[in-house]
């Protein structure tokens, strides 16, 4: 899942370099009329690309599989005879389906950094407010771009620990966490509910661009931390509630 | 049974105290303050006396002026043109619907940025001195204005005798015959304690329901601006800071070099004249000379003959979108002010009903 997600740095960038048309400013995803001027605006312009589906996607199949997975295979059982305790097997679940989303967003960027390398000049990097920083504070925020990133998606995989939790069939958790990552991105775009819009944890998925400002504003950052960190300790106890409670059969 | 009980506890308690929490963010923001009583006049005298020159903050706008809301906050990035307004226009038009944010450094007279903070782009204002920057992300565009000789010192307000008093006492005379000044219930505004100044159009004849502006109770910077439609509950204007730091900004944030690869455009700001239609956003600045005023106060009116009036505004699918007929022509309506477009091409504008733009219209 992580090269397949670090197809799509590569094939934008492969795009970009075989046209022969440069986009114009303002055309196409975000930070695409850069990529010919600086490499390392693939890994953004990937970023962007990545977030409405491909990672939400990834991150869902990861954390729908965790008991869903175990479940369906007829190991759960087993894993649980021996004297783990339910709590700890959850926990080194949700907790491999945190490094998933850190490792999810970190290919992409690596990836757009690799393939942007590779295909073009690699340069100081403009900043959304017109400031150029050097290649290697470019590095830094790419970094902390892709930690934000990860960081967002860490509501979404206590979802899909919540949900594969409920159901013994992987392929359900996995598309009902998928979904549910749609539904939220479409809610926050009507303007009719816009109450709702703070509550949802894909409002802040693209407030990454606040780290590509100078100076870097961290309201995003903490707000978006703010807001994951309430979806993670409620789905992980309804997740805890439920997984203790069930019947384990398989 | 009483085991699985108390394993479904967390589920309960849990999902309780993050609600509760929530709730008591929201409250402990709206906390009241209370500060030492002052009237009108005092609290306008803190205004005119404060001393603050440099500051950096964030400041939020949102407006609920009934307008239909423009797509441009879509993270795809479409351009202005694809619209067919001037993109000027468009732009101004864009900043009044919906809502925005903006960091704002301000260090003395001279040195100024502000960034509007855009899904995915950004647009600054920069100046240094002579040097004003305008700079937009989307279009990867910068254009340089070089402001006249002289203006680097030169303040908002050039007459210097005015003293905080006499100031506050003009601006009250001035106001009072149409309007009621009170000061409401002390406010928080970014963290800050603050006066209230309340203006209460005497009038029934105005869409303007109340303008209430916060005043910092130290430094008696106006902090917010919320402007009141009648019959609308939310604010129809609201403009205020949200986060403020009254420390000098870095000096590095006034110093703009347009980035490799942007389009720039060089232009040399003149005469004095011109300057003023810049500070106007270059809309309705230079026709400023040409226009009919009727009524006063509140129920001012602006008339503009048809040929000051930009024809490709008219033409614009924006506009004629969000224009309804009316008798003797097209009104473009908000819940603060309302526009009529004669048929004979003569635009009416005011923050007053239809009908007295209509005899306006007729009048002549």
């Amino acid at each position: 899942m992580l090269a397949a997600l670090a197809a799509v740095p590569v094939l934008i960038a492969l795009a970009v370099r075989l046209s022969s048309r440069d986009p114009g400013p303002g055309q196409g995803p975000p930070f695409l009329d850069r990529v010919s001027q600086n490499g390392l605006f693939i890994a953004l312009t990937g970023m962007v690309v990545s977030i409405p589906l491909f990672l939400p996607l990834t991150v869902s199949v990861a954390a729908g599989d965790t008991i869903a997975g175990e479940a369906g295979h007829g190991t759960l059982r087993y894993l649980l005879a021996a004297p783990a305790g339910r709590i700890r097997l959850l926990a080194v679940k949700y907790a491999a389906a945190v490094v998933f989303c850190l490792a999810a967003a970190l290919s992409v960027a690596t990836a757009g950094v690799l393939i942007g390398s590779a295909l073009f000049d690699v340069g100081p990097i403009t900043l959304l407010s017109g400031d150029t920083i050097s290649v290697g504070e470019s590095l830094l925020r790419l970094f902390l771009v892709a930690c934000y990133v990860g960081l967002s998606l860490l509501g979404l995989a206590a979802i899909g620990l919540f949900i594969s939790t409920l159901t013994e069939v992987p392929v359900g958790a996995m598309a009902a966490t998928a979904v549910l990552a749609v539904v939220s991105q479409i809610l926050d775009n009507l303007p009719q509910l816009e109450w709702l819009h703070p509550w949802l944890f894909s409002h802040h998925w693209l407030g990454f661009a606040d780290l590509l400002r100078q100076p870097i504003s961290w309201d995003s950052f903490a707000a978006n931390g703010l807001l994951q960190g309430g979806y993670i300790v409620v789905f992980c106890a309804l997740a805890y509630s439920r997984f203790a409670t069930k019947d384990v059969l398989s | 049974m009483t085991r699985v009980w108390k394993r479904w506890l967390p589920a309960a308690v849990v999902p309780a105290v993050v609600a509760g929490g929530a709730v008591l963010g929201t409250v402990q923001a709206g906390a009241a303050t209370d500060l030492p009583d002052k009237t009108p006049q005092e609290v306008l005298e803190m205004v005119a006396d404060s001393s603050v020159r440099s500051l950096s903050g964030t400041v939020e706008q949102t407006s609920e002026l009934g307008l239909p809301q423009l797509p441009t906050d879509s993270p795809a990035g479409e351009s202005d043109a694809s619209s067919g307004v001037p993109s000027g226009v468009a732009s101004a038009l864009e900043l009044l619907g919906g809502s925005h944010t903006a960091r704002v450094y301000l260090d003395g007279h001279s040195q100024a940025r502000v960034q509007v903070m855009d899904r995915l782009a950004e647009r600054d204002v920069i100046r240094n001195g002579r040097d004003v920057w305008l700079y937009s992300s989307k279009q990867n565009a910068a254009t340089h204005l070089i402001l006249p000789e002289g203006s680097e010192s030169e303040g908002y307000h050039g007459d210097k005798a005015w003293t905080p008093e006499d100031l506050a006492e003009h601006f009250l005379s001035s106001v009072e015959p149409s309007t009621e000044v009170t000061v409401g219930s002390d406010s928080e505004v970014a963290g800050r304690a603050a006066y209230e100044l309340v203006l209460t159009p005497d009038s029934s004849e105005t869409l303007v329901g109340s303008v209430s502006i916060a005043v910092d109770s130290e430094t008696g910077l106006p902090l917010s601006v919320d402007v009141e439609a009648r019959g609308q509950d939310a604010p129809a204007f609201e403009v205020g800071f949200t986060e403020l730091s009254l420390e000098t900004p870095s000096d590095d944030l006034f110093n703009f070099t347009p980035p490799p690869g942007a389009t720039v455009t060089e232009r040399v700001v003149e005469d004095h004249h011109a300057k003023h239609a810049k500070h106007a956003k270059g809309d309705r600045g230079e026709h400023s000379k040409d226009y009919v005023k009727y009524g006063s106060g509140w129920e001012t009116v602006i008339g503009l003959p048809a040929d000051e009036v930009p024809p490709e505004l008219m033409d614009s699918p924006l506009i004629a979108e969000t224009a309804q007929e009316v008798d003797g022509g097209r009104l473009l309506s908000s819940a603060l002010v309302n526009v009529l477009v004669t048929d004979d091409g003569r635009v009416f504008a005011g923050s007053v009903p239809l009908e007295q733009l209509q005899a306006a219209a007729e009048g002549r």
